[in-house]
């Protein structure tokens, strides 16, 4: 049951929780995947790499809270901050991938 | 950016490219050979109650508040009295675990869908691109991932970031996992490492099960005697009102 | 063909949200899908077995008959089909020749749950509730957390006024599913039926509990009214502030009711009744 009790009862149903964080999963990989993809043709090195999956994930994060709707999102999701910080440094790996496969396949050669 | 190494264009497709495509077909591969494999597993009677008893047990231990004092006792003691539903004697379950057949069969199937393709494709790539250096990591690292990064190249001047195309692979495996939710939705076949850990829990706890029921009816038998009764309706009234 | 693609995805949709449509379901199937059934491909199976028990539910045998003969062309040895067959005799009233069928899939696969459960239902329906009764603790002892069992094991023991067993079974469900005010609306009624200041005291809590749950509840506002009244009733001695709090909840529900329905006229009386089905 994943229920939350405030002053106000708060009952979500588990399996539409769930099923909303799946989908949310998969946008944030392929988010992940895309931005990863981008910085490598862009020919991002470093830290501006880093940057830019900041820059990528945090906006996505944002986007998705203004799907939700701002003041609405909560009848959808339990946490914003879990929204952001699920399984970050998987996709940070994803986008790693990414990168280095298309900067490789771009500009080493 | 100045290249301080020229690569050979042609590694790009003919190393560079194959590794990636290769480890990516292999792990689709895998995940329709798994399924393709996969018994169904036969489930035991007993082991199907177990399981519905334990979720009856947490879903009393959660909720206790919401029914009468009395009704909550009731349960209580009928799942942990001396005899009660969470004190059955079983005969164990574990001996006969290796001795039976279904389950060998089941872990060779794992093994043949998990551990031979890993060691078959890894080791024919490390002999077919043997020795190249295949692309450059977008950022700088220090000399420690030289001998994560570079397997099979000693060259102690090259600068860490360049990636051996053995190397290279190991990456791809480890991290194409993600790719593969992507294409092939969760809870795939295709992803090794995941599958490596299901393997440590061995096949029984993977459906859900679990192998010998005493652990976890004794895990539940102690929180379920902690639980004290504490309804959740005294104040309904004054909320209402 | 366009019609025949609108027709699979109104099944599909069916299956989905588990609507029973039976009436329609038969239909598209004489209308449009019955002569391309080979058309479908994956789907075939599936849709096969929508059609068959749509078929059964509206008498059309020979429909069922054809849908579980494909059926069995291609799993010759399933349980799923054997228990369609099982219902195909049973509406046709061959209750031995269908219960036959059903101890031979249990037999086989003892943890098949849905051959138990059409038993329990053929006891039901040949209007022998203890013997459903029995079968189904018998069940119950095996699939401890089926609350549908749970659910119509409450209503067995209801139609045989054994309200205390009932109540038991209802507390099973509250616990599965606490936040449903239906079920503690029923878990109220079963305990003013049963009568006693303590366990109308009982129902009064979870009237309440089942109106927090959901303001609307009209069935649970009406109960409080109830159980109120009586408690006021067989309360020998009731101290005048006990009274007075008593009075001034009846008050106050009265006022709520003589409220919800002036507010507004029941638009749709079968879209509300059914809104108050567990």
């Amino acid at each position: 049951m994943a229920n939350k009790i405030k002053n106000e009862f708060v009952a979500y149903s588990e399996p539409a929780i769930r099923n909303n964080l799946s989908i949310v999963e998969y946008c944030r990989t392929s988010v992940a995947a895309v931005s990863g993809c981008t910085a490598g043709v862009l020919g991002l090195t470093g830290l501006y790499g880093a940057l830019f999956f900041v820059i990528a994930v945090t906006s996505f994060w944002f986007m998705l809270i203004f799907k939700a709707g701002i003041d609405s999102w909560k009848k959808y999701f339990i946490s914003r901050k879990s929204l952001l910080l699920n399984g970050i440094f998987g996709h940070f790996f994803t986008y790693i991938l990414c990168w280095t496969f298309i900067y490789g396949m771009v500009h080493v050669y | 950016m100045g290249a301080d190494l020229i690569v050979d264009p042609q590694i790009r497709f003919w190393v560079f490219l194959p590794i990636v495509v290769i480890t990516f077909l292999v792990g689709i591969l895998r995940h329709y050979a798994s399924i393709l494999l996969s018994s169904q597993k036969k489930i035991e009677i007993q082991q199907l109650a177990d399981s519905q008893l334990l979720l009856r047990a947490r879903a009393l231990r959660e909720n206790s508040g919401y029914i009468p004092k009395n009704a909550f006792l009731i349960r209580k003691q009928a799942f942990n009295k001396e005899d009660g539903y969470l004190m059955q004697k079983r005969p164990a379950v574990s001996q006969n675990m290796m001795t039976d057949p279904s389950m060998m069969t089941d872990m060779l199937k794992g093994n043949l869908t998990n551990v031979l393709p890993m060691i078959v494709i890894g080791g024919w790539i490390n002999w077919m691109f043997s020795g190249f250096i295949t692309t450059k990591v977008p950022f700088p690292l220090t000399l420690r991932f030289k001998s994560m990064l570079q397997r099979g190249i000693e060259l102690s001047h090259l600068d860490a970031s360049w990636v051996s195309s053995a190397s290279w692979y190991f990456l791809n495996v480890f991290g194409l996992r993600s790719i593969y939710t992507l294409v092939l939705g969760e809870n795939n076949a295709a992803d090794q490492s995941k599958q490596m850990q299901e393997q440590m829990q061995m096949t029984g706890a993977a459906s859900g099960m679990p192998a010998d029921p005493k652990v976890p009816f004794k895990a539940e038998w102690e929180a379920l005697e902690i639980t004290e009764h504490q309804t959740k309706l005294a104040d309904v009234e004054k909320d209402l009102l | 063909m366009g019609n025949f693609k609108k027709d699979l995805e109104n099944l599909r949709q069916f299956r989905e949200n588990n609507d029973r449509n039976s009436r329609e379901v038969v239909q598209i199937w004489i209308n449009s899908i019955g002569s391309n059934i080979d058309k479908l491909g994956k789907e075939k199976h599936v849709i096969l077995e929508q059609v068959c028990i749509a078929a059964l539910d509206c008498f059309q045998l020979k429909v069922a008959e054809t849908c579980i003969k494909g059926l069995y062309n291609e799993f010759p040895n399933s349980c799923r089909v054997q228990i369609l067959e099982s219902m195909l005799y049973e509406a046709d009233d061959n209750y031995n020749r269908a219960l036959q069928i059903l101890n031979n899939v249990i037999k086989h696969d003892g943890t098949n749950s849905s051959a138990r459960k059409r038993k329990i239902a053929m006891c039901k329906a040949l209007g022998r509730n203890t013997e459903a009764i029995k079968e189904l603790t018998e069940y119950l002892k095996i699939f401890m957390a089926d609350v549908e069992a749970w659910q119509e094991l409450s209503e067995l023991y209801i139609s045989e006024f054994d309200y205390s067993k009932a109540a038991f079974c209802v507390e099973e469900l509250i616990l599965h599913n606490p936040h449903n005010h239906l079920l503690h609306q029923r878990y109220a009624d079963i305990k003013y039926s049963q009568g006693g200041l303590e366990n109308i005291e009982v129902a009064r809590t979870y009237y309440y509990q089942s109106l927090k749950l959901n303001p609307k509840n009209m069935r649970a506002l009406y109960g409080i009214y109830l159980t109120t009244s009586a408690m006021l009733n067989t309360q020998k001695v009731v101290t005048g502030k006990k009274k007075d709090a008593a009075q001034k909840i009846l008050d106050w529900v009265l006022k709520e009711i003589k409220e919800r329905y002036s507010e507004n006229q029941v638009s749709d009386i079968e879209e509300s009744l059914a809104a108050l089905e567990i």
